[in-house]
């Protein structure tokens, strides 16, 4: 009971600290305060009740399609090992694309409705958990899968009773960080377009400078998405029976291949890519006024002018983009480090990062921007904050998996902290560093095209709304197809420099 | 009774540039039980795991009675207890040793009984996590018992279990095997363990594995300890400590 007591404690105290600095304040424009918001929860009482529950419904589904999606393509990749590379190329290409680019143009695809923010949630959702559950299904120590083997029993025994058990504690973490994600990707559907939901209202929020609104229902997702937090962990601590250590993300895998194998496999991605897009389009025999097929996208972008408006767009976001992603790694593998330094700032952290990580990030957008500004640094600071977060978690884990002689080691030799760091727990994070680094692409392109799209108007994400609305159909697919390469790219760049350096600092990574 | 004897023919095994097992054939009878001793690390596991089906060897062949390992293994005809327990942490002792029948698609028995005779009554409901590490091999070797294996290999099975724990099982369990005519092959490194509990000691030379003795064990009068202290059963210990030390 005392750990509840005080944490109660401690969210009253910040609580009073934040009425206290609203208050003395003098710019009213960016702050609200708690009794602000009491008094917009109790004057919209209705509005937002039923917005929350259209949204946290979208949310829902998206959540029950998204991982049951997870859950299928990882099983099919365990069960058919020669489908695996295939598989999770094209997971992480559909992945790369972002929700608010992805978000319009399954608008014009469903029309209205409810479609759009359930696909997004489950977009949202479905590549974390599969990730986490991968990781779970393999989980297995040898002496397992021989045993299945003593009695004959072939990958589908195995899967039934040893896999699926033991990936359980990995799944409930994945189910656990799909639920912010879930509605984030409903939130963001319901931007671009949808009649109600907690989307709709930021939009208008945002757009009427109403900023007790937009504080309120930043505060009202967070509250919601934690909840949904806090239950499903509590489900998985009953179910799981015991807190296994987990790490979040695999090393990149390299098997080695010959360069022109990889080549080979490349192309073939390539060409089921563009196969399958249009191939879907013409199954449901959709209208190319607005579905688009690859040559369309093609034709569009062999128009100079075209292509140079794209790209200078591009050009904008990445300048953008890039200083965030590298502020947000840096900030969240420093403050990492430094709370290893010193365990007893950690002991205080730890809990505000878990619970920060519980909150759709998104949803603060808006808030950064009124308080840092349209230009480079409000939306560096979107994009930092959105990458600093599952960074900072994944990096202390790392420091804690540095093995325990290994420490006992360096103390013997009353080596200090900063050797100790240096030498032995760095190398240790290295890891979990650079997974983290290659997560945070797609979503360093996601904080940096919605925040352009909902707050700064500037870059792709402006080209973006902006063709949305007058149907320009054709850069609209194209910016879609743009990004999801640059997003790829840079992925892939991440995994190379990732393989490079683990090579010589945690060889046993790189299989 | 089925009887299922064991025929390596010109078996090897090298794993990357180094030679584990040189290429040798031996026979082993059905409802014999084996001892394979030998230095650390000479390649014991690694024949017992072609011997399992689960190494394909180099060269050579493995059958079992006129079969394929892996065929036995699909029958349930199969049992093996592994140096490291390999339980699985989510499931009770009980459990965790009724998989064996379980898997092997065999009726399970009393498995009750087969607790207390591996000494873990009482325990039958708690989990790996909350055994010693003796107690958890002694689940692991229920669990290869439970099925009633035709082949039943043994890697070192009782390394972690004290010693008097260590007799009294040495005196219990292979009347079990024996009793089904079960084929048992026994990783020791315990010289006595092996006179005592095998009908034929094969000792392994160093790196790269092949046969440098072959002891029978011919012994008359009950298997228990007090076996070991006649001149019989020293005379056979005196011969295998003689091979080792040539190995
Ligand atoms: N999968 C493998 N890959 C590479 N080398 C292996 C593998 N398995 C075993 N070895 C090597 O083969 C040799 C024999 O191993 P094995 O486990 O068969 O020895 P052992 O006789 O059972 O030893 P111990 O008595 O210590 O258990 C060892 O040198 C080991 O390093
Ligand atoms: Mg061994």
């Amino acid at each position: 009971m005392m750990p509840t007591v005080r944490a109660i404690g401690w969210c009253l105290f910040l609580l009073a600290l934040w009425e206290a600095l609203a208050r003395i304040s003098p710019d009213t424009v960016l702050v609200s305060s708690p009794s602000a918001i009491a008094a917009y929860v109790a004057e919209n009482m209705g509005l937002l009740a039923r917005a929350t529950a259209e949204t946290s419904v979208n949310a829902m589904w998206g959540f029950v399609w998204g991982n049951l999606g997870a859950v299928l393509l990882g099983v099919t990749m365990i069960l058919v090992p020669r489908s695996q590379r295939t598989l999770s190329a094209l997971a992480l290409l559909v992945f790369c694309v972002p929700l608010i680019a992805s978000g319009p143009i399954l608008r014009v695809l469903f029309g209205t409705g409810t479609g759009p923010q359930v696909m997004l949630g489950a977009l949202a959702v479905y590549y974390t958990t599969l990730l986490t559950f991968l990781i779970g299904l393999r989980s297995v120590s040898q002496n397992w899968t021989d045993l299945m083997r003593i009695y004959g029993r072939g990958a589908l025994s195995t899967l039934i009773r040893v896999r699926a058990r033991a990936s359980l504690p990995y799944l409930f973490v994945g189910l656990q960080i799909s639920a912010p994600a879930a509605f984030l990707g409903a939130m963001i559907g319901e931007f671009t377009g949808a009649e109600r939901g907690l989307g709709v209202l930021t939009l208008r929020a945002m757009r009427g400078l109403d900023t007790d609104a937009t504080w309120t229902l930043a505060v009202v997702a967070a509250c919601v998405a934690m909840a949904a937090y806090s239950v499903i962990g509590w489900v998985g601590e009953r179910a799981v029976g015991y807190k296994p250590v987990i790490l979040l993300s695999a090393p990149a895998s390299s098997v080695p291949t010959a360069s022109w194998m990889r080549l080979a496999e490349l192309g073939f991605i390539a060409v089921l890519v563009l196969a399958l897009w249009q191939s879907s389009m013409d199954a449901f025999d959709l209208n190319r006024f607005f579905a688009k097929r690859p040559g369309d996208v093609w034709a569009f972008l062999m128009e100079p002018q075209n292509r140079d408006t794209l790209f200078s767009a591009l050009a904008e976001t990445l300048s953008f983009a890039a200083p965030g992603y590298i502020a947000g790694l840096a900030v969240g593998a420093g403050l990492a480090a430094l709370l290893v330094l010193s365990p007893s700032l950690s002991g205080a952290a730890m809990p505000v990062a878990v619970a920060l990580r519980a909150v759709p990030i998104i949803t603060t957008a808006p808030l950064l921007v009124l308080a840092f500004g349209r230009g480079l640094v409000g939306t560096m600071v979107v994009v930092a904050v959105m990458i600093f977060f599952p960074t900072f978690v994944a990096c202390q884990q790392g420091l804690r998996q540095t093995p325990g002689q290994i420490v006992d080691v360096f103390k013997s030799y009353g080596a200090g902290r900063w050797h100790l760091l240096r030498a032995a727990q760095v190398p240790a994070m290295l890891p979990a560093f650079f997974a983290s680094a290659r997560m945070a692409v797609p979503a360093a392109l996601l904080a940096v095209t919605t925040v352009e799209w909902l707050a700064t108007g500037k870059g792709i994400g402006l080209l973006m709304a902006m063709t949305a609305s007058t149907s320009d159909y054709n850069m609209l697919w194209s910016c879609v197809a743009v990004l999801a390469l640059v997003a790829t790219a840079a992925y892939g760049m991440v995994a190379m420099m990732e393989r490079a350096v683990l090579r010589i600092y945690a060889s046993e990574q790189v299989v | 009774m089925p009887s299922v004897d064991i025929h390596c023919v010109d078996v090897s095994k090298r794993f990357g540039a180094t030679e584990v097992v040189a290429p040798l054939s031996i026979t082993l009878e059905a409802g014999q039980t084996t001892a394979l001793v030998g230095p650390s690390g000479c390649g014991k596991s690694t024949l017992l795991r072609m011997i399992a089906g689960l190494e394909d060897p180099d060269t050579g062949e493995i059958r079992l009675g006129d079969e394929a390992p892996q065929a036995v293994a699909r029958r349930g005809g199969l049992a093996m207890a592994f140096q490291d327990p390999s339980l699985l942490p989510w499931r009770s002792v009980r459990a965790n040793i009724a998989l064996g029948a379980e898997l092997a698609r065999k009726p399970g028995g009393d498995v009750d009984a087969l607790i207390d005779l591996v000494g873990l009554g009482g325990f039958a409901d708690h989990r790996p996590a909350e055994l010693s590490g003796g107690m958890r091999q002694r689940a692991a070797i229920a669990r290869s018992l439970i099925s009633a294996p035709d082949v039943l290999l043994l890697d070192e099975p009782f390394g972690a279990v004290d010693a008097m724990t260590r007799r009294r099982l040495n005196a219990e369990l292979p009347p079990l095997w024996r009793s089904r005519g079960a084929t048992v092959v026994l990783i020791t490194h315990s010289v006595e363990e092996a006179v005592l509990l095998s009908d034929r000691v094969l000792v392994l030379s160093s790196r790269p594995a092949r046969v440098v003795a072959d002891i029978p064990v011919d012994l008359s009068g009950t298997r228990d300890a007090r076996l070991l202290e006649t001149p019989d059963a020293m005379a056979v210990s005196r011969q295998v400590f003689a091979a080792l030390e040539a190995a």
